[in-house]
Parts: C-alpha cells; sequence; structure tokens
C-alpha cells in the first residue's frame, strides 16, 4: 500500500485528445479510480504518443524513439503506464513490446535517446484503464459494481471498442484471455452491465470508427462514411448512449455526427461517451463535474434517463 | 452528398486488366517492405480474406489484396504512387483474420514509410509532425478547453509538454535527428506556397 492508501500506482499518461478536448475523461478517470483503489499519477512532460497513424505512416523510426522517450519518462518515476486511448495503446504499449524483444530496434532507439540523455531500459509495462477495471487482478468487475452509488438503470448503451487496444490480437498480450476475442468480444458489455445500464449488441461492433490511419485528415468524407454505417447500425437497435474507451473514435462519433449532418444531411443525436466518463456518472459525479457541455452532441437525453 | 476522392470517376481505369513487365519489378522493393514491416508479406497466397474485412473497400477502389500482391511482385512505381494507399484507417481487421498469419496493415505502413522517402505523403500527415514540434501534442490546448478545465478542478494546462515546456528542446532534438521537422516544412511549403 502507498502512503496515499492506494492499492495499485500508476504513471497516467494523457496523450491529447483526452486532456485538450474531452477534460471529463482526464478528470473522471482520476476520481473514479481512486475510489477503486488506484492512484494515478501525472507523467510529467509527456508529449504526444506519438500518433500512430501519422508517425507510423512517415517513419516508423522517429515513431519508436518518440513513443521510447515517454516511455523512459515512466521509467524514470519506476511506476507502470495507465493510459485512456487506444491510440495511444498502439503507440505506447506496442513500442514497449517491441523495444523489449527486438535488440536492432532497442539500440536504435537508445542511440538518439542518447542525444537527450536518455536511456530506454524496458523495465516497465503499460495498461489501458479499461484493461485495468476489468482485471480482477487489479479492481475487476465485482469491484466496479460494488462502486456504484447511481446506477444507470434502464439505459440501452451500445459499445464501441475500437481498434487499436485489441488489434492485431496475434501481437497482444491480455491476462484475460478473453479480451483476445477481437471477433465478438463482450468483456466491455459485462463493464457496462456493472454499472447497472443495459449493454445493448448491434451490427457489425467490431468495426473501425473510419478515423485511423490519418485517413479523417486525408479523406474527412471517407473516414465519415465509415462512421456513418456504424450510427446507421446503432440506430437500429435504439440506443440511448454509445461508449468507447478512445478519445480519438469518440471524436470520430461526437463531432462526427456534426459533419455527418453537415455533408450527408443525416442527424442522429446520439451521446458518446467515454467508459470513464460513464462511471463517473455511475459513481455520483455531475454532468457539470464531467464537463459533458463540451460535447459535441447533446447527452441531454441520455442523462435524462439516468440521472 | 458529397463524394469521396475522385471516385467513382476513376473506377473503370483502375479495375481494367493490366500487364505486367519485368521492368516494372524491383525484387529489393519486397525486400523492404518485409524489413520495415517486419511481417511475411510474401507468404500472401491472394484469398482475398484481408479485402473482404476491410472497412475501406466497399467506399472506395482500396483493395489491400492488390497492394499484397504489388509487394509480392515488387511493383515499387505503381505501388507509392496509388493515392489510395493512404486510404487504410490501420483498423487490423485484415491482420486478425490474415490465414497466412501476415499483418497485411504492417505491410501497408511500411509502403507508406518508403513513399515518404520520396516526398510522397499526404500534408495533413506532416501537419502533425509541426504540431507536436511546435507544443508536443498532435492535438493541443486551446481557451475554450483551459476554461472547461479550470471549470471542473483540473490545472488550466495539462501536466504534459503544455505546463512542462523545459522538455520541448528534447522532442525537438529527437524530431531533428530525423530531419522530420525540415522535411515536414519543405513539402509543406512545395505544396501549399
Amino acid at each position: 500500500m502507498s502512503e496515499s492508501g492506494a492499492k495499485h500506482k500508476f504513471a497516467f499518461y494523457l496523450g491529447c485528445i483526452a486532456p485538450n478536448r474531452y477534460p471529463g475523461v482526464e478528470s473522471a478517470s482520476i476520481k473514479a479510480m481512486k475510489k477503486l483503489g488506484v492512484e494515478l499519477v501525472p507523467l510529467k512532460g509527456a508529449s504526444c504518443c506519438p500518433a500512430p497513424g501519422a508517425f507510423g505512416s512517415i517513419d516508423l523510426n522517429v515513431f519508436y524513439a518518440m513513443a521510447a522517450r515517454n516511455l523512459v519518462l515512466a521509467e524514470q518515476m519506476k511506476m507502470d503506464i495507465a493510459l485512456v486511448c487506444n491510440g495511444c495503446y498502439k503507440s505506447i504499449w506496442e513500442v514497449n513490446h517491441k523495444l523489449k524483444h527486438n535488440k536492432d530496434l532497442r539500440d536504435n532507439v537508445n542511440e538518439v535517446l542518447k542525444e537527450v540523455d536518455m536511456e530506454y531500459k524496458g523495465t516497465i509495462n503499460v495498461y489501458h484503464t479499461a484493461e485495468l477495471l476489468y482485471n480482477d487482478k487489479f479492481i475487476g468487475v465485482d469491484k466496479v459494481r460494488d462502486s456504484v452509488t447511481n446506477p444507470l438503470t434502464g439505459a440501452r448503451i451500445a459499445v464501441h471498442y475500437g481498434c487499436h487496444l485489441v488489434k492485431p490480437h496475434k501481437d497482444r498480450e491480455f491476462e484475460k484471455e478473453v479480451m483476445l476475442n477481437t471477433e465478438h468480444p463482450t468483456w466491455m458489455e459485462e463493464l457496462v452491465a456493472a454499472l447497472g445500464a443495459t449493454p445493448v449488441e448491434y451490427r457489425n461492433k467490431m468495426q473501425c470508427c473510419g478515423a485511423g490511419g490519418g485517413v479523417r485528415g486525408y479523406d474527412i468524407v471517407h473516414a465519415l462514411d465509415i462512421t456513418n454505417e456504424k450510427l446507421i447500425n446503432l440506430q437500429e437497435e435504439k440506443v440511448d448512449a454509445l461508449t468507447d474507451i478512445c478519445p480519438f473514435c469518440q471524436l470520430q462519433f461526437d463531432r462526427g455526427q456534426i459533419e455527418i449532418q453537415e455533408k450527408f444531411g443525416v442527424s442522429y443525436n446520439l451521446p458518446v461517451l467515454h467508459f470513464a466518463e460513464l462511471l463517473g456518472l455511475a459513481q455520483g459525479m455531475s454532468p457539470q463535474d464531467l464537463g459533458l457541455d463540451l460535447h459535441g452532441i447533446s447527452c441531454e437525453s441520455f442523462l435524462q434517463k439516468v440521472l | 452528398m458529397e463524394r469521396t476522392k475522385g471516385y467513382p470517376a476513376a473506377l473503370d481505369k483502375k479495375l481494367q486488366d493490366t500487364r505486367l513487365y519485368l521492368e516494372d519489378s524491383n525484387p529489393e522493393f519486397t525486400k523492404s517492405v518485409k524489413a520495415i514491416s517486419r511481417t511475411n508479406a510474401h507468404m500472401c497466397y491472394q484469398c482475398g480474406t484481408c479485402t473482404g474485412s476491410c472497412p475501406s473497400a466497399p467506399r472506395s477502389t482500396y483493395r489491400i489484396r492488390k497492394f499484397m500482391r504489388r509487394a509480392v511482385l515488387g511493383l515499387e512505381n505503381e505501388t507509392l504512387i496509388d493515392p489510395d494507399l493512404w486510404l487504410c484507417t490501420t483498423c487490423y481487421s485484415c491482420s486478425d483474420r490474415c490465414p497466412r498469419d501476415i499483418i497485411p496493415t504492417d505491410v501497408i505502413m511500411a509502403m507508406r514509410n518508403l513513399a515518404f522517402k520520396r516526398d510522397i505523403v499526404p500534408v495533413n500527415f506532416l501537419k502533425t509532425v509541426t504540431a507536436i514540434y511546435a507544443s508536443g501534442h498532435g492535438v493541443p490546448n486551446n481557451d475554450v478547453n483551459r476554461a472547461a478545465r479550470e471549470k471542473i478542478g483540473l490545472s488550466r494546462d495539462p501536466p504534459t509538454t503544455h505546463t512542462y515546456a523545459e522538455y520541448m528542446p528534447g522532442i525537438r532534438k529527437i524530431l531533428d535527428h530525423y530531419k522530420l521537422k525540415a522535411n515536414a516544412d519543405r513539402i509543406i511549403k512545395e505544396r501549399e506556397g
């Protein structure tokens, strides 16, 4: 146990979109995880992960070096990393994994890091907060259920898993085997049910949001057309909200609905909430505490059901 | 309704039968793709599971199976100048389903790396680089968000490079090591003046 009484302590890697567009995700994560015995400590001086689509496409060597710099900051704190974004997971987890297992890549990265007086040693692990919530070694579904004071009863909530936490599954290593099922996973639905809500399945649940790989910036209409297909499938199930575990997917579904309205003339008004925001609500945080008014699509219809 | 880039006007031409000539093939390209991607692209037997799993395929002429074939045949030029190369969302659905245990998404990433070496890259990718060079963030903070952060009890700027600017010189040094900022600036200037 640490001084603060927390059972587990992690360096909290924020990324870009959570702190700079949906700050409720940051504050809800810190508060909700604290209630569950996990302390998230700021990872000072962290940068963009860097964006796996842009940097990975341009030059993988820079991608490795920039991600390694963030990893070294946590190594210096002697703490494992916890993060809230699938895109960040791809950069930070995957580069950590690659550098640990490939000496040639590690040597290349360390040659560059030497110029900034850093050395990647491979001494820490990286986790997504969704993974910490699901894994009983850290928290587990039962404890999440026990922490709920304002059950989201009656709300029909669908899950968007996103891509880079779980895929490519042959490269991933989860302690919970069930997380490696990328065709039809249901572990996030268990977490949604733990909050008192009704998890809802929908057609082609595992399809991408459309934003990744730089496509959102390269061809926005193409990216939105993928998002639109998911929204059509969600609308068929009459869901009250969509939950995600990736602020970039959230941006694509939330602000994307406004862009879809402008470009395609279709509106869905589907509230989109990061699971941390849902958890915060279920633990009694107010919509104001969560900054839900920053969302592009109003969460009001959903909030009326659950508050 | 708006159409996606250039489609379907270019469709007929793209779907025409083409002949391949030996001089179009560069065996070094196959090797480079394998070395950068760290996956066995040459093992592809063209079953098409990748294209069948691809969310970009139904709404464009992007066919990942075709890029896999080009990797095997060493068709460097037609690969690198094909605008479809940039339509992969990197969702890795193809990679999870590939019966040959290849990671086609990483083949695409390797091809994009090789394209960049010839200055072939969409400008939006470079703008992410310049944003990170300026502030450490690809999506930086703004005043509306600063006010909102303060209202919900967070610091106006997150405890990242936004608060600790002393970390910026290190980040710039890493990017400069690869001449990434200089190249990004040069290419953006050539395109946009």
